[in-house]
């Protein structure tokens, strides 16, 4: 789960190594640096030079590394969303983050969240007439289901108008942006927020 | 709360609002794609391969010195056109794996203009694909591998503009093809002048009232986020593929031929696709045999992907149109005439489609009532980006100027455009006013506010000082009903019954996005409605596998909603009748003393309650009763829907910016297939429609031809606070044949979206836009301009 911290997350450092276990207690070269990420509630040692580099992103690490493919890369240059993880209950875009940045903090993938959260059944479900659904391809969506997650820890009731200036920094091409707006609103509704479906 | 659409003719599941039945998969981010299934987690041993891009609009190599790039530790295999692997590939056409169905090489499409060469050494735009890949063991070292080829690069003259190109003496983009860069009559697209009736230059002569109006669509991008690519291995000699193709049957056909593989050697798997909009129906297809040829090379699994600037590879076509209407006074259109010249870029693939095929289609029904007619087009060769399919293809680009030069002759006539309409347009099948046109246009009309919003041009309130409203509307024939399949081949579906009652399905189609994996299981349950079978009860078979699933009903023309589930009402007649007998076994009984009701074997006549079915199948082998069944697509011509469009849009003109204020979308659909997703393609489509309207175009550097905006960030595709208030209005008025006598609508959503913002503006300023995107440039412009 998110942490309900309101404090915008610390710049985020190399910390590589620094708190991490060592890999090996044999006559094996030890290596020069390792980088502890904590993603969806467990520890993940990887090592620099073998599991990634400097510049891997923490999307290429989620999805390559762990095989945690829910998050998509599309852009990759941080215009369409769809690569969005939490980072200490934060939004952010994973193919802009390096992986190493991450290091000492908490990731939450789609991959961690629980099937019946409400954000995932209103996204699920949305079929209100006239709304369309929430999801077409899908591709976007597991963006879009953290990002609005995200908003909502942070904003329990938010106006129509907060979901849309909220969730404008993703593209769903399938344009589903009235069913996902609603489907937002109607999570809101469900974890007791004021804001409401229209 | 909105009113919801209401059934002609009620039914139990067919229609109705629903979530998709692959919600939750996707919300929890459970559903794989191509790119998810070959990950290094899953592929340890997975190469990347990287191609050369030109940074020339026109060259040729003449030399590569590719010892460094092999040299780089991590660099697995460099293939160059020089290769005899590739040398020997046969010249090819991207339009060649049009989705309608699976063709073989020899009855393509586009025979005369196979254009593309696997690995060409000649290149024909900023991006083109040159003639060397890499395998290596990262993207990054694939790249660097690229920047360190010593290339001899023989630069050539090039030309971007279409009319430029259209010159004696300009360069010649295809010598092997055309010396004049113009596209010749093909058997497909007809001749320049593809369509005549009656006598159009006398019927002009003898007209009340001329108007004349051009239209330019730019050029904009699919811009589907599932980058397109391929996984490549080979297993002793098979040939295993994972792609998002969203034709995997074609795909099978495509690399079997073209690497002269049996087809039982080639399996093409697909899974969830990230959106499809056209964007392979034609493009670069090279790769799959590149890739195929690398996995072969190297002995390991290789995967090739787009990058989001690679998926700038194919556009919608831009098309510059002008079109001519001739009326008595009375508004009796006698007499029209339409011409296109379309910037094809530097690959043929399918643009005669756009640019012939479905303005033929068009002109066909919508054109029916008017009795001189003359349809023309151009395909012109360019040094830019090839530009063919896209969600509405020709389609939009023929609305753009029809939709303009009816609201110019109502103007000049003193008429109300939609009046204009009802007495002019229709369909031979019916006699005029159509029903459809005009049910859609009256709902149009009263939801928008027609009659209280419309004022003279540039006459109406001032908001703000500066700003200024307006409402236009634009209107087209459905066209991919009933009789657009005649092209296509059997389509394929099975049941299988399981002694719980439960129902595998069968019906393969690569799902995109559109929704009809949900239409498909709403009408196996509706067609199974005799066993009491909810939708909960059906599994859909949600990923395509040449090596186990029927042959895939390709994911185009707006058809498989329908397709597959028309020919599941007559596989579940044949499953009745297996029912029937097996329960007619069980119980002593004879067949035709037996009926199956809401899930019940009971004798005909009796008052009894009956056996439960699953009871009676229990009893038996416990083997699924299972039906195939595979039938040519109803193509029975009943004439066509209509969709339209309604716009309230408000013009600032101190600064140029449009805002659309309201979207009215209106398609009839013959029979909604599932109210939903039927929506969700309505207001979706929205995103290409506005964004095409208002901000999307690609941008090149006139001076080299560099495309300056393959990014998303440049380009500018809406976002949700971009977006307007959209009203989807689904209609059922037109029938056509079969069971649901259907219409697919998922590329007609966005058609008529432009025209009517563009009419809109225009009642709004009184100055005509006739070119698309409307960027505030373009709007100071032309009121600078009067």
């Amino acid at each position: 789960m998110p942490t309900k911290s309101k404090a915008r997350p610390k710049p985020a450092r190399v910390r590589a190594g620094a708190a991490a276990p060592p890999l090996h207690r044999s006559t094996a070269p030890r290596p020069e640096r390792t980088v502890t990420l904590r993603v969806n509630g467990l520890a993940h040692v990887f090592e620099v030079g073998r599991d990634l580099e400097a510049s891997t992103t923490l999307a290429w690490l989620l999805r390559e590394r762990l095989g945690l493919t829910g998050l998509k890369t599309s852009c990759g240059e941080g215009a369409c969303g769809a690569c969005t993880v939490l980072l200490d209950g934060r939004p952010i875009f994973s193919c802009m983050t390096l992986a190493v940045e991450a290091a000492g903090h908490e990731v939450e993938t789609i991959e961690g969240v629980s099937e019946d959260d409400p954000v995932v059944q209103a996204f699920a479900g949305q079929c209100e007439p006239g709304y369309g659904t929430a999801v077409q391809c899908g591709f976007c969506t597991p963006g879009y289901v953290m990002a609005a997650r995200g908003l909502l820890a942070e904003n329990p009731h938010p106006t129509l108008e907060e979901v849309k200036e909220g969730l404008s920094g993703h593209v769903c091409r399938c344009g589903c942006y009235a069913g996902i707006a609603q489907a937002v609103l109607h999570a809101s509704e469900k974890a007791g927020g004021r804001g409401g479906a229209r | 709360m909105r009113a919801p659409f209401r059934q002609r003719k009620e039914r139990k599941f067919i229609g109705g609002y629903r979530p998709r039945i692959d919600g939750l998969e996707k919300a929890t981010g459970r559903a794989l794609y191509a790119d998810d299934v070959s990950v290094h987690h899953r592929f340890p041993d997975l190469l990347h391969a990287k191609i050369l891009r030109s940074p020339y609009a026109h060259a040729r190599i003449k030399a590569v010195d590719a010892t460094e790039a092999e040299k780089l530790p991590g660099v697995k295999a460099v293939l160059t056109f020089r290769d005899p692997e590739v040398a020997r590939l046969r010249p090819t056409s991207a339009g060649w794996t049009d989705g309608v169905d699976t063709v073989s090489y020899e009855r393509m499409m586009w025979k005369k203009f196979r254009d593309r060469r696997v690995l060409d050494d000649t290149v024909r735009w900023v991006g083109d694909e040159a003639g060397v890949v890499v395998a290596a063991e990262s993207e990054a070292i694939a790249e660097e591998a690229l920047r360190r080829l010593k290339i001899d690069w023989e630069v050539l003259p090039f030309v971007l503009d279409p009319l430029e190109a259209m010159k004696p003496g300009a360069p010649a983009v295809h010598p092997e093809v055309t010396a004049t860069n113009v596209l010749s009559p093909d058997p497909v697209g007809g001749e320049n002048v593809y369509l005549t009736k009656g006598d159009v230059e006398r019927a002009f002569a003898e007209v009340d009232v001329v108007v004349e109006g051009t239209s330019t669509y730019h050029n904009a991008n699919q811009g589907s986020l599932d980058h397109w690519c391929c996984t490549a291995k080979w297993e002793r000699d098979v040939l295993t593929i994972w792609s998002n193709t969203y034709e995997a049957d074609q795909t099978r056909m495509h690399v079997s031929q073209m690497l002269d593989l049996p087809l039982d050697k080639v399996r093409v798997v697909c899974h969830y696709v990230g959106g499809q909009f056209g964007r392979n129906d034609t493009g670069e297809q090279p790769f799959y045999l590149f890739t195929a040829l690398l996995a072969k090379r190297t002995g390991r699994p290789v995967k090739f992907r787009h990058t989001r600037r690679e998926a700038f590879h194919d556009s919608r076509q831009p098309a510059i149109y002008t079109g001519k209407l001739g009326a008595r006074k009375d508004g009796t259109i006698t007499a029209a005439s339409f011409k296109a010249v379309g910037n094809i870029g530097a690959y043929a693939d399918h643009s005669m489609l756009a640019l012939k095929f479905a303005p033929a289609e068009v002109a066909e029904v919508c054109f029916a009532h008017i009795p001189n007619l003359k349809m023309e087009a151009y395909g012109v060769y360019t040094n830019k980006l090839p530009a063919c399919m896209m969600r509405g293809v020709g389609n939009s680009q023929l609305n753009l100027v029809l939709a303009h030069v009816v609201d110019l002759l109502a103007e000049k006539l003193g008429m109300d455009p939609l009046e204009l309409v009802r007495k002019n347009f229709g369909h031979q099948w019916e006699t005029l006013p159509d029903k459809s046109l005009s049910a859609v246009l009256e709902e149009g009309a009263r939801r928008i506010g027609w009659a209280e919003k419309r004022h003279a041009p540039g006459a109406g309130p001032v908001f703000e000082g500066t700003k200024r409203r307006g409402v236009g509307f634009s209107f087209h024939p459905g066209w991919h009903a009933a009789w657009q399949e005649l092209r296509r081949g059997q389509i394929q579906v099975s049941l299988r019954l399981n002694p719980d009652g439960t129902v595998l399905l069968d019906a393969p189609t690569v799902e995109t996005g559109p929704g009809s994996n949900t239409c498909n299981v709403l009408g196996c349950a509706e067609a199974l409605g005799f066993l009491g079978i909810r939708p909960e009860d059906v599994h859909w078979i949600a990923s395509v596998d040449t090596e186990r699933s029927l042959k895939d009903t390709v994911q185009t023309d707006s058809a498989v909603s329908f397709l597959q589930s028309e020919v599941m009402a007559e596989a579940a007649l044949e499953l009745r009748a297996k029912i029937l007998a097996l329960a007619a076994e069980k119980l002593g009984a004879k067949e035709e003393e037996l009926d199956v009701v809401g899930g019940r074997i009971v004798r005909r006549g009796s008052p009894e309650p009956g056996t439960d079915f699953r009871k009676i199948l229990w009893q038996g082998d416990l083997v699924p009763i299972v039906v195939v069944a595979s039938r040519k697509p109803l193509a029975e011509k009943t004439g066509v829907p209509y969709l339209g469009a309604f716009a309230e849009v408000e013009v600032d003109a101190a600064t140029g910016r449009t805002d659309v204020l309201k979207l009215i979308i209106l398609n009839d659909c013959g029979t909604v297939m599932y109210a939903s997703g039927a929506e969700a393609q309505q207001l979706g489509g929205q995103v290409a429609g506005v964004g095409e309207s208002l901000y999307e175009e690609i941008v090149y550097d006139r001076a080299t031809g560099v495309p300056l905006n393959f990014n998303w960030v440049d380009y500018k595709i809406p976002t949700m606070a971009d977006m307007p208030d959209i009203e989807p209005v689904l209609l059922e008025v037109w029938r056509g044949a079969g069971e649901y006598g259907a219409c697919g609508i998922g590329e007609s959503v966005l058609t008529c979206t432009p025209r009517a913002i563009l009419n809109a503006i225009h009642q709004a300023i009184g100055v005509r836009i006739d070119d698309i995107p409307v960027t505030p440039q373009k709007i100071l412009a032309a009121l600078r301009a009067i």
